[in-house]
């Protein structure tokens, strides 16, 4: 830690939240908000004196609680950087007649009152998230009591109680009597395995960690008993399996089986677990003066805002998507970014330090070219066709186009700024931009093709690239079966598919169109997804004035996680079409056959619309 | 702020009232069936 | 390396059929599959291999598009998400810009989601490749913008995995933003005691 921060390379901003991002691989433009700290880092020595004289007492967050600190503290002894913070909330100091008494004590006068949150801007190539994990909060079981009895503690608060460091010296006692427990009880899986309550997910750590702890104990308390309450134990690791051997040996006693109750003496305060032991097959009750949640781990709070300000995605349990599971399991989908530790799942220290070694691989890899390659799926303006609406300029979720409406100048695209999604192409109403590699031409053509033989049997599907694709493609994975009768179109955004594409499918005698993409959380184009949305939207109206039944045209949102809904959609679409009539076909093909005339020259309209303008207003 | 307004789902028709803003673009997701074929229905209409 | 096709003049399009061992021939057809391509527009040529990813399987998709002189390239293996890198690279060794290719997903999005549906998978999967085909023979080539990267880097939040990534990048001579939410670095570890399977302390 301390190396952190001594390195000549690194700029440590503690405190410190990133507020916004823009730009792409390689350029990315950061605004981090360095929180007031009301303490000078570079002058402050740590030297204590403010919090000798500091008046308040706050709940230690560090020691999650069992201990005190000031208003004015350092979060822990090793704490880098060394310096202390000043909690203004619970601070009298705003007002110094009521106190002010740290500013006084403090030779180095480092304490600024009136400190202000600051901006500042970085650029950076490449991003790593490593924003770990938060602690599964057990207070949902209720059958473990731990709101109730206070001898029931989780493993974290374990953790600082046997610290030599913590709030006890390391001296392992019970927090009602301040007495040594002559048994110890441990429940393992508490908020993870577990589908209905809590989390379906193994948090990874929990098994070893509780090895290690009762090897801690018996180390220090050889006559403690201990027990601990398992499904199954997870020693999978290099060394694992002799730890667990080593802590049998120490004389720990592992009971197959989760206690379904933990009741308190009412005047012992110790407790007692009643649970199936699954091994015997024999109801059993066991007395413990001390019992430890072993709790999993659940994504981090914050985890959405990381993730919309660098448009990641998230799987199914709420931890940070690899771009590929086997194969980019530390790449993020939006390129240049890259994930470590228990942000992407949980897991321990060894497996952050590795993961971390490879992301950082993955990004000296990219930066020591000096140069990136962009895939050049960018849009153009096609200047003779812009009547500069001004449209594309408040569709593009990057400000990449800019257009004077005013002076009737066509728009124009900062095609470093275009990240390729397209809505820009499909709600242009004249048909003056084109989006490279995914022209109308080119997705007309397939839709053509798709719909040229028994166009009445099939299901079309729009899927966005990142999110619905990647769907269907862990539906593939996941062998998700479903009716073999779909196709899907792939364009990078659902916000791509231009309405006429939609109306082209019906005119060529679709039974039923699918459009499919992200949530509007994962959209990887910010929320270029909004766009799909309000286009389907109109569309449902379009189609009922045309006496089209609105529901042929069917919308879903299915993320790059959801294989198994993507498989749940294309069956449901697939009933939907069944209820299709040859009819009812016949009768769309007929009223929406003017969508497969060649778009007008677009030119020539606008010439012409100039034209009767000036004559009108002649007239 | 938010008024309820009535939606109704293009998959499984039913029909359900949700909260409304206007202007806001929201993921709507059908309370029955899941989709999010969700189409609002312009009450004053009628 | 000759200078790269960038596609112009009468369109040569060559499908290669993947079989993907029996990942996609054990529900598809791709006999069946590589005959009815045979007939598709402008298809010149039509290979269908055991493993098209493979380095025999690359080569010979350089080979046949320097010996049909082929201008479009369509692969029917699997998801583009998975190996569209891979087949950019072995057009653009054949000296062929590399989006003049175009895939057709006969795993992830058919042989794997119908098994034991032969023939509407087989079906499925001729579309599949007739649009792929469609879309392939109105591909342009285009040119990728090349840009600086900035050497630096930001590592957010600073718990081991952080600390680990930041020290690594910032020994490797980059320069490192470090964003961390608490005033001090460490997270969850720093307040653990001792961890396995070393037994000894965290920080």
């Amino acid at each position: 830690m301390a190396d952190v921060g001594r390195h000549p390379n690194i700029e440590l901003h503690a405190y410190s939240e990133v507020d916004a991002v823009s730009g792409y691989v390689g350029n990315f433009n950061v605004t981090v908000r360095k929180k007031a700290r009301y303490v000078d880092v570079k002058e402050c020595t740590a030297c204590g004196d403010c919090e000798d004289v500091c008046p308040i007492t706050a709940p230690d967050e560090f020691e999650i609680g069992l201990s005190t600190r000031k208003a004015i503290y350092q979060p822990f002894p090793q704490a880098v950087p060394s310096a202390y913070v000043l909690n203004i909330d619970e601070c009298l100091g705003n007002n110094p007649i009521a106190c002010g008494k740290c500013l006084e004590v403090c030779d180095k006068k480092c304490i600024d009152y009136d400190d202000k949150d600051e901006l500042i801007h970085i650029e950076v190539g490449t991003v790593i998230v490593c924003i770990g994990m938060d602690v599964y909060d057990p207070t949902p079981l209720d059958e473990f009591g731990y709101t109730r009895h206070e001898n029931v503690i989780t493993s974290m608060e374990f953790e600082r109680l046997i610290n030599s460091g913590g709030p006890t010296q390391g001296h392992l006692i019970r927090l009602t009597d301040r007495e040594q427990p002559k048994t110890v009880a441990f429940i393992q899986c508490v908020g993870s395995r577990d589908a209905n309550r809590g989390n379906p997910y193994c948090s990874n750590f929990c098994c070893m960690n509780t090895v290690k702890d009762c090897l801690l104990i018996k180390d220090h308390y050889p006559d403690v008993d201990i027990k601990v309450f398992y499904m199954d134990i997870r020693a999978f690791g290099k060394g694992f399996e002799d730890l667990f051997q080593r802590s049998k040996d120490a004389g720990t006693i592992y009971i197959r089986g989760i206690p379904g109750e933990v009741e308190e003496d009412p005047e012992t305060k110790s407790l007692k677990l009643y649970v199936e032991n699954t091994t015997e097959g024999t109801m059993e009750c066991h007395e413990a003066d001390m019992v430890v949640l072993s709790i999993g781990a659940i994504p981090r709070k914050d985890s959405s805002t990381i993730q919309q300000l660098l448009t990641l995605q998230r799987s199914q349990d709420g931890f940070f998507l690899e771009a590929h599971p086997k194969l980019k399991p530390v790449d993020a989908a939006t390129q240049g970014v890259f994930f470590a530790g228990c942000a992407e799942s949980p897991k321990d220290i060894k497996d952050s330090v590795t993961q971390a070694g490879a992301a950082a691989a993955r990004a000296n890899r990219l930066m020591m070219q000096g140069k990136v390659k962009v895939e050049a799926i960018t849009s153009t303006i096609i200047p003779d066709l812009c009547t500069s609406c001004g449209i594309c300029v408040k569709v593009c979720p990057y400000n990449a186009i800019s257009c004077d409406t005013k002076a009737k100048t066509p728009a124009t695209v900062v095609e470093a700024a275009c990240a390729g999604c397209g809505a820009c192409s499909a709600e242009c109403p004249f048909g003056a931009i084109t989006m490279k590699h995914f022209t109308d031409v080119q997705i007309e053509a397939q839709i053509d093709a798709m719909l040229e033989v028994d166009a009445k049997d099939k299901v079309l599907a729009f899927a966005c690239n990142w999110c619905s694709y990647s769907g269907g493609d862990l539906a593939g994975t996941n062998r998700f079966q479903y009716p073999p009768n779909t196709r899907l179109i792939r364009t990078m955004c659902s916000g791509r598919v231009d309405k006429r594409f939609v109306l082209r499918a019906f005119a060529r005698g679709a039974p039923i169109v699918l459009l499919s993409g992200c949530h509007f959380a994962d959209c990887h184009y910010i929320n270029a997804v909004h766009w799909t949305q309000r286009r389907v939207e109109k569309l449902w109206d379009e189609l009922e004035k045309k006496g089209i039944r609105p529901e042929r045209l069917q919308l879903e949102w299915i993320s790059a996680a959801e294989g198994q809904k993507f498989a749940t959609v294309m069956r449901a679409v697939e009933e939907l079409r069944q209820k299709v009539t040859a009819e009812e076909i016949e009768h769309t093909k007929k009223a929406l056959a003017g969508v497969l005339e060649p778009r007008k020259p677009r030119a020539a309209t606008k010439k012409a619309t100039e034209q009767e303008a000036a004559a009108q207003e002649a007239a | 702020m938010a008024e309820e307004t009535k939606f109704k789902c293009l998959r499984c028709m039913s029909e359900f009232r949700l909260p409304y803003r206007h202007g806001v673009t929201e993921e709507r997701t059908c309370p029955n069936c899941s989709s999010n074929s969700v189409r609002r229905v312009k009450e004053d209409k009628k | 390396m000759a200078e790269v096709d960038g596609g112009n003049g009468p369109l040569r399009v060559g499908v290669f059929v993947c079989q993907c061992g029996l990942n996609i021939a054990g529900t598809v057809d791709c006999d069946s599959v590589a005959k009815f391509s045979e007939g598709l527009d402008d298809v010149v040529v039509v290979y269908n291999n055991k493993y098209t990813c493979s380095e025999p399987g690359q080569l010979e998709i350089r080979k046949a598009i320097e010996e049909n002189d082929l201008n479009r390239v369509v692969i029917a293996s699997c998801s583009p998400r998975m190996h569209e890198p891979t087949f950019r690279a072995a057009l653009e060794a054949a000296g062929l810009n590399p989006y003049l290719l175009e895939m057709a997903n006969l795993r992830e999005h058919c042989s794997w989601v119908h098994i034991g549906e032969k023939d509407a998978a087989t079906g499925k999967a001729k579309d599949l490749v007739k649009m792929a085909v469609a879309r392939a023979r109105r591909l342009e080539a285009q040119e990728e913008m090349v840009v600086p990267i900035t050497q630096k880097a930001m590592v957010v939040g600073g718990g081991i995995a952080g600390i680990q990534a930041a020290l690594d990048l910032a020994d490797a001579g980059y320069k490192v933003y470090l964003i961390e939410k608490e005033p001090s670095i460490g997270g969850i570890m720093a307040q653990i005691d001792k961890t396995y399977p070393t037994m000894d302390c965290s920080i």
